[in-house]
């Protein structure tokens, strides 16, 4: 019955898949500005980053996945250590591990970009010329935060500003250096470099070193960051960052960009789909006022129901070919789980239809 | 609390606190680095001083800045307590904002300027006679 019901829409699907290949290129631009229209909400009523139910959803999609956040680091070589425990003890200490991955997966800030310093606090045209270089002038007070530290230019030409974004964070890694800061940045955050980097598999690496090296709300955080999700959605890699303190984040900029397409894509073939439904219910907080917000608002659909109605309203709107198989792919595993029958050859089916 | 300095050298001897340049590193030549410091006043330059309250960098690096720091927290303390601040101390905080200006950068500066203009008109000069004297030739 319920492999009648699937092959009734693999049937479908099929004949829609020629017509979306022909105009895939055309309707894709369409599709995603019909999701995003209407997104221009003031920043009040915009879930934030920082948002206790926002945070609760990207920790659950991030994942918890022991065996690679506490997997070997580049550390002194010591000999390993062997304990022998109870079954009881070793509970405890699963435990534990947990509570320690929790606090090594908290996700690092996303802020919005800061605006550049102009403060000019005296001009004075007679010291013109009486100096060939400027005078840097810090305040080394030990109490106070580093956002709040003086730090004062006494230029050429005679006029005392306050030190622009790049000259204080250069300035307070001289006076108070911190771990695994260089003052000038490391040749790998170039565009050049980064694409070597990228194709080496290493985004985890270079977002590690991006938020020793950089302020969060730093240009050059910012940019990186982009560039780096940028990639991971081109290529799909979305299991380098899947358990990493990096994946919210990633997760967040895709929901702002509106491109969460590929991402729902792997979670479904990775049949994770509390994090598909939990993902497709933070991008209708996110962008409240989306067509697919307000058919569920209207439905009031949950859970495995808001999944298949999404991809429907895709599939209406004729996007990716991706989708139409995901589609099938949800109705198949629904089916699956009702009739718990023999295992049909929809993953033959599947993988061609993919590419 | 104000500080105490030593009985015997405040009353004896007529010392006080000052705020100055320390020359630091002393067994590197022509690399000069001066130490902001609090020091009695009877003291050698570059020897025991009480606090050190900043630094300052007098060789430009490479983005052509002079590296100066201040404890401003600690300087105010001292002065507080009766310290003076040397001539070049004095014309680094000026220069910084925290005292006003000092009177002989202000006078340095103007002097340098009226050099300069000088300089200027006695080539203007210089320039003019000697095209007279081209024509002249001519």
């Amino acid at each position: 019955m319920a492999a009648l019901g699937a092959a009734r829409c693999l049937f479908r699907s099929h004949s829609r898949v020629k017509h979306v290949q022909k105009s895939k290129h055309m309707l894709v631009k369409c599709g995603a500005r019909t999701l995003c229209s209407g997104t221009k909400d003031t920043d009040d009523a915009k879930p934030q980053f920082t948002d206790p139910s926002v945070q609760d959803i990207l920790t659950r999609i991030t994942g918890l996945d022991l065996q690679k956040v506490f997997r070997p680091i580049k550390q002194e070589l010591k000999p390993p250590t062997y304990k022998l425990m109870t079954d009881e003890q070793l509970e405890q200490a699963t435990e534990l591990a947990t509570e320690q991955a929790k606090k090594l997966l908290k996700m690092p800030p996303v802020l919005q970009e800061r605006k550049p310093i102009y403060d000019v606090l005296s001009v004075d045209k007679i010291l013109a010329g009486t100096d060939t270089a400027k005078y840097v002038f810090t305040d080394i007070t030990y109490n106070i935060p580093h956002r709040e530290r003086f730090i004062v230019v006494r230029e050429t030409d005679g006029t005392l500003r306050k030190a622009n974004w790049e000259e204080r964070d250069r300035l307070i890694q001289v006076y108070f250096p911190k771990e695994g800061r260089k003052l000038t940045a490391p040749l790998i955050f170039k565009e050049e470099n980064l694409k070597m980097v990228f194709s080496q598999d290493r985004h985890e690496d270079v977002l590690d070193l991006c938020l020793v090296q950089f302020e969060p709300d730093s240009s050059e955080y910012i940019r990186v960051h982009a560039a780096t999700y940028e990639d991971l959605d081109k290529h799909g890699k979305y299991e380098l960052l899947r358990s990493t303190r990096h994946f919210g984040g990633m997760a967040w900029y895709l929901l702002n960009a509106c491109r969460v397409d590929g991402l729902l894509v792997d979670m479904l073939k990775k049949e994770l789909l509390q994090d598909a439904v939990s993902l497709v219910s933070l991008f209708h907080m996110v962008h409240p006022h989306s067509e697919s917000a307000q058919e569920a608002a209207n439905q009031q659909a949950t859970g495995t129901d808001l999944l298949k109605m999404e991809c429907g309203l895709q599939q209406r709107g004729m996007q990716q070919v991706s989708i139409l198989t995901v589609w099938v792919v949800v109705n198949m595993l629904l089916g699956l789980k009702e009739s718990c029958t023999e295992q049909p050859d929809w993953r033959l089916m599947y993988s061609t239809k993919m590419h | 609390m104000v500080h105490l300095s030593s009985f015997l050298l405040k009353n004896y001897h007529g010392g006080y606190v000052v705020i100055r340049l320390a020359l630091a590193g002393h067994k590197q030549a022509n690399r000069p680095f001066y130490r902001i410091v609090a020091a009695y006043n009877k003291r050698a330059r570059d020897s025991k001083y009480i606090e050190q309250l900043g630094t300052y960098d007098p060789l430009p690096n490479i983005y052509n800045e002079k590296l100066v720091s201040f404890n401003f927290d600690r300087i105010k303390y001292w002065i507080g307590c009766g310290a003076h601040p040397t001539q070049s101390a004095a014309k680094l905080l000026g220069l910084a904002g925290f005292f006003p200006l000092h009177p002989m950068t202000i006078t340095v500066a103007e002097r340098q300027r009226a050099q300069t203009l000088q300089a200027e008109t006695s080539t203007a000069e210089e320039d003019m006679r000697e095209q007279s004297q081209k024509e002249a030739d001519v």
